[in-house]
């Protein structure tokens, strides 16, 4: 962007001027210095001065654990663990402690910007808010504006899509989006995510739950890696006891990770391959007769046409061993011990969807879990309770004009509010929509670094004829839009409260620790701003086109038609009359009285009788709940484990999880198959431009079998192609045994395009560029661990 | 007065690295790889795959050892390093002449030269930052995800740290050389 500001100048002007008005920064606390490639680094460092102490939710990823920021004469230079949280207890992550780099990253977007050359070749004009907002509704000579293309579409408000990414002002951009301008067309990070273990979970145990990892005595961990992929409170108690202390682990990953390095055993299973190795612990499980009768009897529906289900197809572990390359013995000894031991967890994993069997996965996991019978107890899969908050409704109005979401070829289960990235793109770009999308409004989301096949998610963006993107730095995607408004990072926000559930439910609150930089906004504010510049022009488009409210309002007279905008909803700026601080005030005092919300203002979490049942136990550990008024069971008799899911059958979905052939592991000779995962240091590609997680990890690797290195002469940093059916990247090799010879890995997040990300350009290779985009096929959700490669040293 | 000392429940690191930025977002540390005050060792994993020995593959938080008979303090020829009265090895940078007689002393090589003052540092407790303002525990005890350090006072029989090297087992890391180290690695 040209009219963006050096690094170095950044460092002397921007960030003085704008944390501390004019005034010269204390030179102890923000401290710079330069590299040998020319890079301005920023440091912190505390003093003994006097700071303010605010408490937060961090933002580095969607975990949200509560911490504290020190804030030195107008300069966050400390971001602290907040020691109420139940949820987070105590800590920060890496990515947590870096925040301040986010905070103070000199490539931050900074003014609202404007499109004044091609898409992606980066010329940006600097305008003010309303120059951008008035872009958005009525366009440029470069771009249609929203108001245009409406018109053109006769007021079918589906031709506009959006997306947004996970955090605590989702919710507001929904609103504005969905129930107020009236798109169904939205997608989001959950169909390239998670997508098949909620649902999962949810339609066999009724919920995903939370694993008691305190209490848990055996654990098996497959193709979740909680010592990278940080998640509290199950990272924090996991560790604590494993390695022979309480909490026995088994690991299952095709690639021996960190959490691997804390397992008792760990099985390099065959990606995909999951299912198998399930069914056959569950087959062991019932030849032996080793459940829980009595539980299942009373809580497992159709228990016994899985039995005879598993028995019949002979789901042995012999047959499994040729899938999984899990030895028989080893899934006897596993299945035997799992359910000789008082408190064990099959853990739910939280991962991306890996294979296209995911969702049967999950539902033979969750099944042996009921098995157990450890399940709404101590040490098992828990369910918990919520502190419930006050809900605002919104008023959402009728679009005549409006249709129905399209993106359903090929998927099982519509899940109707967040649709499928893969599908939905794909669509459009194959010309299968019935009626165009013509704009793409975004928020929080890389798509061109999450869906996989960036070369389709770059030819759908360009395909748009508007491109809206609200975040904080210029991301790959951003790069493809035509209006751009900088957002608040979650430190300089006061985000809508939120309540957390499960074993120890508190309410916690973030707060904005110092005011937002530059002329960056807060979300909801942003919300509020641009729904005040659109709502008259698309009331009066709706006016024009919409037959309903031309029969509703034919004849009414001024006051009447402004009675009825209102009073239907076509008044977008309603949700936002109130700030996020007085609509958190309200709710919270609402909920739980005036002193709940000073205890909430001051530490940042609160809880009914927090001061009684707070307490530090040791310098590391707090008492949060005593013993006694935990959440361990909370369902009682209506407890249920669908295992026989007859309705799934309707929708042509196995009713109960069954093996099919074409599931087997298959690589042809010289490729080998593609896995990605994460970092402890990274989130994906929000993170990659932190220059403190950059001096952990400067860029990713190819990991490759040592042996198989060694045969073509590969060797440590040797520069790869990486080639599959959809792209190449090109990447540095890192030879280890920690792989097998057929495959190779690669961390998500990295090999960003944007230029104007200087940490993060051109470092490594982007994993979705080179994988297939496939679905599964229940909810469409994208499979990450489906595609073979060819790579050749270059 | 104190004495100081650091007990380490090493088997819960997951090589997360939070300590590592926690130290320096507190202390102020240079980036770069090779400008750290603590660090997690790693050491890599034994075997061919799928064969591979978990045992092998280790994480060791490490950093300076706080040696009561500390090689460091002995070289220095400008008495720039120095204990405090609480028992910390410290560098005073207006002494220091980077010499680096001390680098080359230290067995744990616990020390780098900070750039933007050309000096020798190292991990100082949080003596200067944290400690200073009256809080009890160091910045990369603090932010552990698994709470794997316990700092305090070894002089104090009631202290968290006294009482957790009275009941667990623990060794001190490169014992035969005498230097008395002060971070406790518990078995």
């Amino acid at each position: 962007m040209k009219v963006e500001i050096s690094r170095r100048r950044f460092l002397q002007g921007s960030v003085a001027l704008s944390i501390i008005g004019g005034t010269s920064i204390g030179a102890t606390s923000l401290l710079s210095d330069e590299n040998e490639h020319g890079e301005m680094r920023i440091m912190t460092r505390t003093t003994n001065t006097k700071a303010q102490k605010v408490p937060f939710l961090c933002g580095m990823c969607v975990n949200k654990c509560a911490g504290v920021a020190r804030v030195e004469k107008g300069v966050v230079v400390k971001l602290d663990p907040n020691p109420y949280f139940p949820k987070s207890r105590n800590m920060l992550c890496p990515r947590g402690n870096a925040g301040i780099q986010t905070l103070y990253d000199p490539d931050r977007l900074k003014y609202p910007l404007v499109r004044v050359g091609n898409r992606g070749d980066g010329k940006y004009k600097r305008v003010s808010w309303d120059e951008a907002y008035d872009a958005i509704l009525n366009g440029t000579d470069k771009f249609k504006g929203l108001l245009q293309i409406l018109d053109e579409e006769k007021d079918n408000r589906s031709t506009i899509g959006y997306c947004n990414g996970e955090g605590l002002s989702k919710e507001g951009f929904e609103e504005l989006m969905g129930l107020k301008i009236g798109t169904p067309n939205y997608v989001d990070e959950i169909s390239i995510c998670l997508e098949t273990v909620l649902g999962g979970y949810s339609a066999t145990i009724g919920a995903y739950g939370e694993a008691d990892m305190n209490n848990a005595d055996y654990v098996i961990i497959a193709g979740a890696n909680r010592a990278e992929a940080i998640i509290t409170p199950d990272t924090m108690d996991m560790f604590k006891r494993s390695k022979g202390r309480g909490l026995k682990t088994i690991v299952l990953d095709p690639r021996f990770t960190n959490t691997a390095a804390k397992a008792d055993r760990w099985y390099a299973i065959n990606p995909g391959t999951d299912l198998a190795f399930v069914l056959a612990l569950t087959y062991v499980v019932f030849s032996e007769n080793l459940y829980d009768k009595e539980f299942a009897k009373k809580y497992l529906i159709g228990y016994e046409d899985y039995k005879n289900h598993v028995i019949k197809n002979s789901y042995t572990p012999q047959w499994a061993e040729k899938i999984t390359n899990i030895p028989a013995d080893e899934i006897y000894k596993t299945a035997r011990e799992f359910m000789s031991s008082e408190h064990p967890i099959y853990y739910q994993g939280r991962r991306s969807v890996f294979a296209k069997n995911d969702f049967q996965l999950r539902r033979a996991q969750a099944i042996f879990q009921g098995l157990s019978g450890n399940l709404d107890k101590k040490g098992g899969i828990i369910y918990g309770k919520k502190l419930a908050l006050p809900k605002e409704d919104v008023n959402s109005p009728m679009y005549a004009q409006a249709q129905d979401r399209f993106d359903k070829e090929g998927i099982a289960i519509f899940a109707g509010k967040t649709g499928s990235w893969i599908v939905f793109r794909n669509m459009v770009l194959e010309g299968k929509n019935p009626y165009p999308v013509r704009a793409m409004f975004m928020r929080k989301h890389n798509p061109m670094a999450g869906v996989p096949n960036t070369k389709k998610t770059e030819e759908f963006l360009k395909k748009m004829d508007l491109n809206v993107m609200i975040d904080i730095l210029p991301s790959d995607t951003t790069m493809f839009c035509d209006v751009i408004l900088p957002e608040a990072s979650y430190l300089e926000r006061t985000s809508p409260v939120a309540s957390y559930g499960f074993l120890e439910p508190a309410i916690v609150q973030r707060r904005a620790a110092i005011k937002p930089m530059f002329e960056s906004k807060t979300p909801e504010v942003i919300y509020k701003e641009l729904a005040e510049k659109l709502t008259e022009p698309l009331w009066k488009n709706s006016l024009k086109y919409d037959e309903d409210v031309q029969d509703d309002t034919k004849g009414m007279k001024v006051d009447e038609l402004a009675k009825y905008y209102k009073e239907n909803g076509f008044d977008l700026t309603e949700p936002w009359e109130k700030s996020v601080e007085e609509l958190n005030k309200e709710r919270v005092v609402k909920a739980f009285g005036e002193e709940a919300w000073n205890t909430l203002e001051e530490k940042g979490v609160y809880y009914p009788n927090m001061d009684k049942y707070h307490k530090q136990l040791n310098p590391n550990e707090y008492q949060y709940y005593p013993e006694d008024k935990k959440n361990y069971t909370t369902k009682g008799d209506k407890l249920k484990v669908v295992v026989n899911f007859k309705n799934l059958a309707k929708k042509g979905v196995d009713p109960m999880p069954t093996w099919h052939d074409e599931w087997a592991f298959k690589v042809p000779d010289g490729q080998f198959r593609l896995v990605t995962g994460r970092h402890a240091q990274f989130t994906q590609s929000g993170t990659t431009n932190n220059m403190a997680l950059r001096d952990l990890i400067p860029t990713n690797y190819i990991w490759i079998n040592k042996r198989e290195a060694k045969k073509r002469g590969i060797e440590f940093g040797d520069m790869l192609e990486v080639k599959s059916s959809v792209g190449k990247v090109h990447i540095k090799a890192y030879p280890t045994e920690k792989i097998a010879p057929n495959m190779i890995f690669m961390l998500h997040g990295f090999g960003g395009s944007s230029k104007e990300m200087e940490m993060a350009y051109g470092k490594g290779g982007n994993d979705a560029s080179i994988i297939e985009d496939k679905i599964e096929p229940v909810y469409g959700a994208a499979v990450m661990h489906e595609t073979n490669v060819e790579i050749r040293k270059v | 007065m104190a004495n100081y000392g650091m007990a380490l429940d090493y088997k819960n690191c997951i090589n997360c690295k939070a300590c590592e930025v926690a130290c320096k977002e507190e202390n102020g540390v240079q980036l770069g790889a090779d400008k750290h005050r603590i660090w997690v060792g790693v050491k890599e994993i034994e075997g061919l795959w799928p064969n591979l020995s978990i045992a092998s593959s280790t994480f060791e938080p490490s950093q300076c050892q706080q040696c009561e008979n500390a090689p460091c303090q002995e070289v220095c020829p400008t008495k720039a390093t120095h204990y405090t009265k609480d028992g910390v090895v410290m560098v005073d940078a207006d002494k220091c002449i980077l010499c680096s007689y001390c680098m080359e002393a230290c067995p744990y090589d616990a020390r780098y030269v900070k750039e933007d003052t050309m000096t020798v540092d190292k991990c100082t407790f949080c003596s200067d930052t944290r400690l200073l303002r009256g809080e009890t525990t160091t910045a990369c005890q603090a932010t552990c995800p698994t709470k794997v350090r316990t700092f305090g006072d070894l002089d104090d029989p009631n202290s968290e740290i006294s009482i957790l090297l009275a009941h667990r087992e623990h060794r001190t890391l490169k014992t035969h050389l005498g230097t008395k180290p002060k971070l406790f690695y518990l078995i």
